[in-house]
């Protein structure tokens, strides 16, 4: 992990290199065009992280990248220059695959009892402490690529609330925002999503038998 | 405030998401009074900390050379739609209807801009 990517992480700040006062109404294509290139195109490998997390393949999270900078350019003169330029593009990123990638396959949304349901899911309660170094030692000894794995494996809505949240460093409301949905339920994706990952990973290491020197 | 209060918007707390600064002493001061809350916040954290570096590290492909290429074609294409001409055509269409002596002029007016707009 780079510096950039960490630094960015801690907030939607404004990269650097961004152009920040731009009179778009006075702008020409062709300076439309250097400008989209200059502050757009820096962010296509990390919408290509993104877009395989929608899609789950690398072809299609290409096709989905495409189609997000063709929407991007034909309507960049409606973005705020000084605002959020990455955050913007997850936006397009996401109504483009829900309009071209899942148009097919339409499918119920989560029921309306989703926060109630999270809440019942926190039960509150303390977890043991033999519970608690397990899941540390279990994590410290993970095979590379098991988290990311795991992640694939989840339903999409948690999958995306916990992409943006803990890969991006995005705050709820930003992925509100980019998900376009209420803060609410960016809360309670994120926090079956985290619930599924942790579960998951210890079942993995249960069956592996990392981490079984407590017992597990 | 309650052990299960506590827990149930612990999330919140860990997240950097309660706003209001008394509401974030209000935590604080239960996690100096009470070892269970506090332990079970520093596991989750922990854990979190741990589980974004994890994310981080592994959900970082880059961008294949040939899709950015892709990309910065396809900007060049949609750019060069932009400067080509457009066309202006205008209609009118008048409409006269005369009923019982009265009559009724409806004019209406369209605008249609066209313009070459090919996808590949």
């Amino acid at each position: 992990m780079d510096t950039s990517r960490e630094l960015e992480a801690t907030g939607g700040s404004i990269a650097t290199g961004e152009l920040v006062h731009v009179d778009r109404e006075k702008e020409s294509v062709a300076q439309r065009t250097a400008r989209f290139e200059r502050d757009a195109m820096q962010y296509t490998s990390q919408l290509y992280a993104a877009a395989l997390r929608y899609t789950k393949n690398p072809d299609d999270a290409q096709d989905l990248v495409q189609d997000t900078y063709a929407k991007a350019f034909t309507s960049f003169h409606q973005f705020e220059p000084g605002t959020n330029l990455k955050a913007w593009l997850y936006r397009i990123l996401t109504t483009t695959f829900i309009n071209t990638y899942r148009k097919d396959q339409r499918r119920p949304l989560i029921s309306d009892g989703e926060v109630e349901d999270w809440q019942l899911a926190a039960s509150a309660s303390h977890t043991s402490d033999q519970g608690k170094s397990a899941e540390d030692e279990v994590l410290e000894n993970l095979p590379d690529g098991e988290v990311k794995r795991a992640l694939q494996e989840i339903p999409e809505e948690f999958r995306l609330a916990v992409f943006y949240a803990d890969v991006e460093g995005y705050s709820y409301k930003e992925i509100a925002d980019i998900l376009g949905i209420p803060s609410g339920t960016v809360m309670s994706r994120l926090h079956r999503g985290r619930k599924l990952l942790r579960t998951m990973l210890m079942d993995y290491a249960k069956e592996r038998g990392i981490g079984g020197s407590n017992g597990m | 405030m309650e052990c299960n209060e506590v827990m149930h918007a612990l999330i919140l707390f860990i997240d950097n998401e309660i706003q209001d600064e008394i509401q974030v002493q209000i935590f604080q001061s239960h996690f100096e009074e009470c070892l269970q809350c506090l332990t079970e916040m520093e596991h989750e954290r922990q854990v979190l900390t741990r589980m974004k570096s994890l994310l981080a590290d592994e959900c970082c492909e880059q961008a294949p050379e040939d899709l950015q290429a892709r990309i910065a074609q396809q900007t060049a294409l949609l750019a060069a739609q932009m400067f080509s001409p457009t066309q202006i055509i205008t209609e009118y269409r008048r409409t006269e209807t005369t009923f019982n002596g009265e009559t009724h002029i409806e004019i209406e007016t369209t605008h249609e801009i066209r313009r070459d707009f090919p996808l590949s």
